[in-house]
């Protein structure tokens, strides 16, 4: 059972029905995630990236949404399953991270019951157990005085230390799968580091397997062992985070790296920049949505979509018709 | 740039003091700093540091409790009425969040062209050319776009149009706080581009404020960070990156996450929280997390020493400084 993938996602669409019509959020995602292992999903506003993460939760609108394809847990098929069926996985399988830790959190409710009701709930403990259990969990997580802080409200709390007690809420139960949807965001950097720190140790002493939702580079450059890079709710590179990094074959991939500002640079260093803006989704072109963009492209580019290809390195793929060559060490040589 | 010249602005004890349920928080807490004509001066720190405050007392939109703020020989802090009001067209701000800063309801042109009829400065036709010309160099085409509503732009075409109103008076100082930050990285990279084409363009001096140690070194000349309320390091940005001299500026830079899985992890993360600035440690602020405190940091506050040309840092036992590009000798704070 160990060495089966914990998660196999397979042809995933979601498709939202809007007022202005059909907007595929994400339109047919394949790929994998082994146990404890921590997999980077990165991509810019719009991508597709929180509905992706969303729908393998199973957390959809009820109406004017289908979603198509396959998204196994542990052997449990997301799609399609009822609302009941899938209760019995959230917590236990897959919990999630959400950005905003104060939005998150219930303001009014003290922050150990908002722990204790996953406990008494899901796992059936009683009051003394649970409240045990959660001032254990609140000090896994790094809150100082964890027996004082178990009756505080959430606004009493900083928003490191906020976010410090989501995670904790979503480890009550032991999930295989932790989903960190841009845990991060929002958080000043010594403390944006703090946490990181602490989701890299959770994840080797609880054996669990995460999958970090961002779209800073930065955030997965060093904390992931695969990356999927998504655009216009497709996957157009994945692979060992290296290879990613220094033999992206995809130009947007390439293109997205040169864009963030550095701390080595100098001062004054001129970006490189993509011109203009990721595509509307309810009016994606026919061929690849990066080629109106792109400085590669080509007339086939615009006329058929490309599909994933593998590239020279193992479990590397990515989507273009006109890929980087081979041995290009991109922006960070 | 020559530092014969009188600088531009010259920021001499600043100080802000909120009152609220018969507390006060000093935000800004005594601070000094110059910038010289054409200069850019990054001030970064933690959320909660004062350095939003600090810019916003700049304009006057928050009265500073103390100091002066000489802007051009003018000491903008004790003036008013119709003579602030005039002293305030030299400089303006752009804020964090574009799609706020304007007005959904006006037109574009409307919106960039409301400085001027402030000011009742031009009508007619040169009131059109002067906007046309304004939203052609941030990137706008103004025949197609001057005529719709703020609403209809995305997030980067917003700050684009909140670049050019900010231009219309033709300042000297812009103070740009955190104008990037709820950008996407490929539009993030166009607006510091634009940025820096305008202010030589234009001859702009700026004050760029911003929690990204990223980016603040890629705009910026010279660098002040701040800690509760303070000023603790200000040098020229690619030595005070290189060689930080103040304990806390090295471990924000640790916290920094380099887009490169080659980036060496920093093992020390600073622990905890700032304190509050309601009660703020006696002597130097930083050191109730500071590493190399002693007690001579809880009795006596750290003056501003210089440790290298133009770089002071206020700390009592700094860093050793390794610049390896000595700069020429300048009086500064």
């Amino acid at each position: 059972m160990s060495d089966e993938k914990l998660l196999v996602v397979k042809d995933l669409k979601t498709t939202f029905d809007t007022a202005n019509g059909l907007l595929p959020a994400v339109g047919g995602v394949s790929f994998d995630l082994d146990r404890n292992e921590t997999l980077g999903i990165v991509g810019e506003s719009g991508s597709g990236k929180t509905v992706l993460s969303r729908t393998i939760m199973g957390l959809q609108p009820r109406t004017k949404v289908s979603v198509t394809g396959s998204a196994v847990i542990d052997g449990f098929e997301v799609v399609g399953a009822s609302e009941n069926d899938k209760r019995k996985i959230w917590g236990t399988e897959v919990a999630m991270v959400f950005q905003d830790p104060m939005t998150s959190l219930n303001p009014v409710m003290r922050i150990g019951k908002q722990i204790d009701e996953a406990l008494r709930v899901r796992l059936g403990m009683d009051k003394a157990a649970a409240k045990a259990r959660a001032i254990e969990l609140l000090e896994l997580v790094g809150i100082p005085s964890p027996q004082e802080r178990y009756d505080a409200y959430p606004g009493m709390l900083s928003g490191g230390m906020r976010q410090r007690v989501v995670i904790a809420i979503a480890l009550a139960c032991s999930p295989k799968l932790l989903m960190a949807d841009e845990p991060t965001t929002g958080l000043d950097v010594t403390i944006q580091a703090q946490i990181l720190n602490l989701l890299d140790e959770l994840k080797d002493r609880l054996k669990m397997s995460v999958i970090l939702v961002t779209h800073d580079l930065g955030v997965v450059a060093t904390r992931t062992s695969r990356i999927v890079v998504m655009y216009a709710g497709r996957i157009v590179e994945t692979g060992n985070t290296r290879d990613v990094f220094y033999h992206h074959r995809m130009p947007y991939t390439k293109a997205l790296l040169e864009s963030s500002p550095k701390v080595s640079n100098h001062s004054h260093t001129r970006l490189v920049t993509i011109p203009g803006r990721p595509p509307n989704l309810l009016n994606l072109p026919d061929g690849c949505a990066f080629a109106p963009r792109c400085s590669y492209a080509t007339d086939q580019c615009h006329l058929v979509r490309p599909e994933l290809e593998p590239s020279s390195e193992p479990g590397h793929t990515f989507a273009c018709w006109n890929p980087l060559p081979v041995n290009e060490e991109g922006a960070l040589a | 740039m020559s530092d014969v010249r009188e600088p531009l602005l010259k920021v001499r004890d600043l100080e802000v003091t909120f009152h609220a349920h018969g507390h006060s928080v000093s935000a800004v807490a005594g601070v000094s700093f110059d910038i010289f004509e054409g200069e850019t001066l990054g001030l970064v720190g933690e959320s909660g540091c004062g350095k939003s405050t600090t810019g916003k007392a700049l304009m006057r939109i928050v009265e500073p409790s103390n100091g002066t703020i000489e802007l051009d020989g003018t000491n903008v802090a004790t003036l008013s009425g119709k003579v602030l009001r005039a002293a305030r067209t030299k400089m303006q701000m752009i804020f964090q969040d574009p799609i706020s800063s304007l007005n959904p309801r006006r037109r574009v042109k409307d919106i960039v062209a409301e400085p001027l009829d402030c000011w009742k400065k031009v009508q007619g036709d040169e009131r059109t050319s002067i906007v046309h010309d304004l939203l052609s160099k941030v990137g706008i085409d103004p025949v197609v776009y001057g005529d719709r509503y703020a609403r209809q732009f995305s997030g980067g075409q917003c700050q684009r149009i909140s670049i050019a109103r900010s231009l219309a008076m033709r300042p000297k100082l812009l103070i740009c706080d955190e104008m990037v930050s709820a950008l996407d990285v490929s539009v993030q990279a166009q607006i510091l581009n634009l940025l820096e084409d305008l202010k030589a363009e234009y001859g702009l001096t700026l004050l760029f404020i911003a929690h990204d140690l990223a980016v603040v070194k890629n705009v910026s000349d010279r660098v002040a960070v701040m800690y509760l309320g303070k000023i603790c390091e200000i040098g020229p940005a690619d030595t005070l990156y290189e060689s930080p001299a103040h304990p806390y500026t090295e471990f924000l830079l640790g916290a920094a996450l380099e887009a490169d899985p080659d980036s060496p992890m920093h093992s020390q993360t600073l622990e905890g929280e700032p304190p509050s600035p309601m009660n703020p440690p006696s002597g130097c602020r930083f050191r109730t997390r500071c590493p190399n405190a002693t007690q001579k940091c809880a009795d006596e506050e750290p003056l501003p020493q210089e440790v290298a040309p133009k770089h002071l840092v206020s700390c009592h036992y700094p860093l050793t400084i390794h610049h390896k590009t000595p700069t020429p000798t300048a009086v500064d704070g």
